[in-house]
């Protein structure tokens, strides 16, 4: 087991109130717009636990009634692992309420900070608008401080 | 658990798989060095895995720009993090993995080397602590030739021989094939390394300059990565960091 259990009491509390920036392979600014905040409610429709960001997948209706299925990206799996996050974290059928920012270049994809999960629980996806790394060192959404 | 490890270790196993079989190899040839004499006993214990504070903009802990030469200034006012190499998945370079924060790195220490295990990208370095000297003729590479003498509780490493297309940092901080590094890993106890690293460039720095970030022992173990595995953010990338 890579992580005690004792351990996994402290990250699940961490869970609930921090989150992680981007850095697995690129910084955040370039990729997502930091004044472009954006919450969306939607059914999860799959679920990738892959590096180097872990990815999933919103049906999100739009108030004209038109479905569209939004990507959200999140940090490196081994970072939110360590935070508690498991593949399934997210399975396909949840609704859930994501907050996070868009992408520069307009398309439906965004940066996830945080999941309000089916549970109730606001968990971060380890990406983006928030203050925290894994470690605890403070540093913005694009890394800097 | 079994899941997920099978899960994370699917791609990265050829990647994996290397690193671990070609320590044995480097820990022998070490061994076997015709010069210099291995780094006595008593060398301080550092093993294990160990984290720095994720240090994106290397001038923040500086608390100004580096010592710039014209050319170092015009490069860095050009540069935009969308041709950071870790972008296109290339190494992160030997302080910059140290640097890396939310990925943590591992120590493995013998008598004649001491090795750093990247958990970013699956990358290491061989630290030769024989005794031994730098290569007459280096070819550059993306961490360069590192050698290393304990000085009492702190191991000076000295690296040359640095691809010139690694960055410093995540703001763009870059840096020629002329890079010559030092580092000093002072054991302050068991769970705190003291880590320096003085960067001196003539291409891009008028003088040598340093910077001391704290090193942390950390409870958990280096965990798979590949950068390619799901890679989707090259095409979402846009210019205009500045």
């Amino acid at each position: 087991m890579r992580t005690r259990p004792s351990a996994l009491v402290c990250v699940a509390f961490f869970l609930l109130s921090v989150s992680a920036p981007v850095l697995a392979h690129h910084g955040f600014s370039v990729e997502f717009d930091k004044d472009s905040p954006l919450t969306l409610t939607g059914t999860v429709t799959k679920m990738e636990f892959m590096n180097p960001h872990i990815y999933f997948y919103l049906d999100v209706k739009g108030k004209d009634g038109k479905v569209v299925n939004w990507a959200f990206e999140g940090g490196p799996p081994n970072v939110i692992y360590r935070q508690g996050w498991r593949k399934d974290t997210l399975k396909a059928g949840d609704v859930v309420t994501v907050k996070g920012f868009r992408a520069k270049d307009g398309t439906h994809l965004a940066a996830c900070s945080t999941v309000k999960l089916p549970d109730g629980r606001e968990v971060s996806a380890g990406s983006g608008g928030v203050s925290q790394n894994a470690y605890g060192s403070a540093a913005a959404p694009d890394g800097k401080k | 658990m079994r899941a997920i490890t099978k899960n994370f270790f699917r791609v990265p196993t050829v990647c994996a798989a290397s690193l671990f079989l070609i320590l044995p190899f480097v820990v022998a040839c070490g061994s076997h060095a015709a010069e210099g004499t291995p780094q006595p006993a008593a060398a301080p214990d550092l093993n294990g895995v160990w984290s720095a504070p994720f240090t994106p903009d290397i001038s923040k802990t500086l608390g100004h720009q580096p010592p710039f030469t014209p050319y170092g200034a015009t490069r860095f006012a050009k540069e935009d993090e969308i041709d950071d190499p870790l972008t296109k998945c290339l190494p992160i370079g030997p302080a910059r993995g140290i640097q890396a924060g939310i990925m943590p790195f591992q120590i493995v220490e013998t008598p004649s080397v001491f090795t750093i295990l990247f958990e970013n990208q699956h990358t290491f370095r061989i630290i030769h602590t024989d005794g031994r000297s730098h290569p007459k003729d280096l070819d550059p590479t993306w961490f360069g030739d590192s050698v290393g003498k304990w000085d009492g509780d702190t191991l000076v490493v000295d690296t040359v021989g640095l691809d010139d297309r690694t960055w410093l940092d995540t703001a763009g901080h870059e840096h020629s094939d002329e890079l010559h590094l030092v580092e000093r890993f002072q054991k302050v106890d068991n769970n705190n390394i003291k880590w320096t690293v003085t960067f001196e460039d003539p291409k891009y720095f008028t003088e040598p300059w340093s910077i001391t970030l704290p090193i942390t022992r950390q409870n958990t173990e280096i965990m798979s990565y590949s950068c390619e595995e799901n890679e989707k953010d090259r095409a979402h990338l846009r210019r205009g960091k500045k």
